[in-house]
């Protein structure tokens, strides 16, 4: 069962965010924390990732006005509970300045307007509140039409069943609902572009590629839909029917999980191919470095192989996709080989002329540690709207 | 056997038809054709029809154009082997457009050849035996029998409450 009741499911989170932590600070106080913060950064931007883009899932089949989904929406929904600890581990990000910001030390031709720490932190801390208050607010509207009068006597639930009042007006509240999706999803567009630009592309502040922010928030869509995938089959196999999942939400899933698996695949192949063409020394050393240079070449086809190629010919066929328990393995495995994509990207800047790969044991421990967030937060949001976990159509709208 | 004729049940009513092909198989006579005016579920589930074939003539066609779409280009740039602005004349990165491209227009040639084929298409005979109700408001089932059964045949398709026209061969 996903509940904090579930002894050891907590104690096996409580396990993994400790041994993340003391990786962490191990790896930190020893001779390389700049691998201790390289890590942390590919964490932080992945597991945030997985949340913005676990509840775009929701704001989209609003905006579409989708019935397919179903509980699916449900699923969705929950992934907003790590916006608070993926803000906080952005704070954190602080202390590592000196080691994820290659550039501090660099000549940047007149760059440092925008490259300086101190407006990067306050840029970015504020696209992020503004994305997660949207996040938040969306949410709130969106659970006021699937949890009335259920209070469970959690804290966070009773606070916000006195919020919400007992007879909501449905049509105030869809038009609510519609108006901070509209804005959730374009917030979404711009933070993790921005997000994507200064903490990922501009580790390497000689090299620009403008689309690179959409890239980013194709990846984190891809992500997300991948975290929806494994928090739906987790959930559909320990409580069954009860969740009102069926083999048709889990088809059209990862019928869309494939298509964000290609559209992924295509925002890389848009960005090659511009820079093939242009062929300039400033663009393609980024290219280069990261797919034609060892150690980094391995890893890319590595990449290339687990997050795209694997996934295609095997979300190709049906079957699979209505297996939640393979679904769940999949989507594992392709959420680590966007770890190693992030690595791909931030790793060259950040262990620069490094011999062999920036990789060992000690990333697998604080990864974990992230892991174990998650699964708290997730199950924290579980047990204060218990709803979420059983199906029951929303209110429609009269 | 005396001489075969052939029967046309009409129905105007989906689930009618439906029970009426479904219950042919309980009979002696044999089930010919069905001509429906809609796509419908329920007449295929009826018919108890096999899983399609034409996906597989889909993805042979979308290889066969995967592949023809880098020989192609391949082709063509050897045939005009100038080296622009340094690149290599045989490049993979900007061929890729070339053969996704051809891997879509060839998937969908042979989606089109599969459905020709599988369905038997162009059938010019098949008209013969054909009411134009069933491009209106009417399901078709047609089934055959002996000439001497007919009578009960006729009588089977207006119990399932449709109205029957007959095809002597």
């Amino acid at each position: 069962m996903l509940s904090l009741k579930n002894k050891r499911l907590v104690i096996l989170g409580i396990a993994l965010i400790a041994i993340g932590f003391l990786a962490f600070i191990i790896q930190v106080a020893g001779s390389h924390p700049e691998r201790a913060w390289q890590a942390y950064l590919i964490n932080f931007l992945l597991w945030s990732a997985i949340a913005q883009g676990g509840l775009l899932f929701s704001v989209i089949m609003h905006l579409t006005k989708a019935k397919w989904c179903g509980p699916l929406t449900n699923v969705s929904e929950v992934f907003a509970a790590f916006f608070p600890i993926s803000f906080a581990l952005f704070l954190i990000l602080f202390l590592g300045k000196a080691h994820v910001f290659p550039w501090q030390h660099m000549d940047l031709h007149g760059k440092e307007v925008w490259l300086n720490v101190p407006f990067l932190f306050f840029r970015d801390g504020v696209a992020l509140l503004i994305l997660y208050g949207l996040g938040f607010t969306y949410l709130f509207y969106a659970l006021q039409l699937k949890a009335i009068g259920a209070a469970t006597g959690g804290r966070l639930r009773s606070f916000l069943d006195q919020k919400m009042g007992i007879n909501p007006d449905v049509t105030r509240i869809h038009q609510r609902m519609s108006i901070f999706s509209v804005l959730y999803a374009l917030a979404f567009a711009g933070v993790l572009s921005l997000i994507g630009y200064d903490l990922v592309m501009a580790l390497d502040p000689h090299w620009i590629s403008t689309l690179f922010g959409a890239y980013q928030f194709v990846k984190a869509f891809y992500v997300g839909l991948g975290g929806m995938i494994i928090l739906a089959s987790a959930l559909y196999l320990t409580q069954g029917d009860s969740t009102g999942l069926t083999t048709t939400h889990f088809h059209n899933l990862g019928k869309l999980f494939f298509a964000f698996c290609l559209l992924w695949a295509d925002f890389f192949y848009v960005q090659l191919v511009v820079i093939w063409y242009g062929n300039i020394p400033e663009e393609t050393a980024y290219v280069i470095e990261r797919t034609m240079v060892p150690p980094w070449n391995f890893l890319a086809w590595v990449v290339f192989i687990v997050a795209f190629v694997l996934p295609f010919f095997i979300l190709l066929n049906k079957n699979v996709k209505t297996k939640p328990k393979f679904m769940m393995v999949l989507s594992a495995v392709i959420l680590v080989g966007i770890w190693l994509e992030h690595l791909l990207l931030v790793g060259p800047a950040l262990s620069h002329g490094s011999r062999s790969l920036p990789l060992g044991l000690w990333d697998g421990l604080i990864t974990l540690g992230f892991l174990g967030l998650m699964i708290f937060a997730v199950v924290y949001f579980l047990d204060e709207f218990p709803e979420l976990k059983r199906f029951q159509p929303a209110v429609e709208k009269r | 056997m005396g001489p075969e004729c052939q029967v046309m049940g009409l129905f105007t009513d989906e689930e009618r038809a439906a029970s009426a092909v479904q219950a042919l198989e309980e009979t002696p006579w044999q089930l010919k054709q069905v001509h429906s005016p809609i796509p419908s579920h329920k007449l295929s589930e009826a018919l108890n029809l096999k899983k399609s074939k034409v996906g597989y003539f889909t993805l042979v066609g979308g290889i066969i154009g995967f592949f023809s779409g880098f020989a192609l280009a391949m082709f063509t740039a050897a045939k005009w082997s100038l080296i622009v602005g340094g690149k290599p004349v045989i490049a993979l990165v900007p061929f890729v457009i070339v053969g996704f491209e051809f891997t879509i227009l060839f998937a969908v040639f042979g989606n089109v050849i599969g459905l020709l084929i599988q369905g038997g298409l162009p059938d010019f005979k098949g008209m013969e035996i054909y009411d134009p109700r069933c491009s209106g408001d009417h399901f078709g089932v047609l089934a055959a029998c002996p000439e001497i059964e007919k009578g009960q045949l006729i009588n089977y398709f207006k119990e399932k409450g449709g109205v029957t026209r007959v095809f002597e061969s």
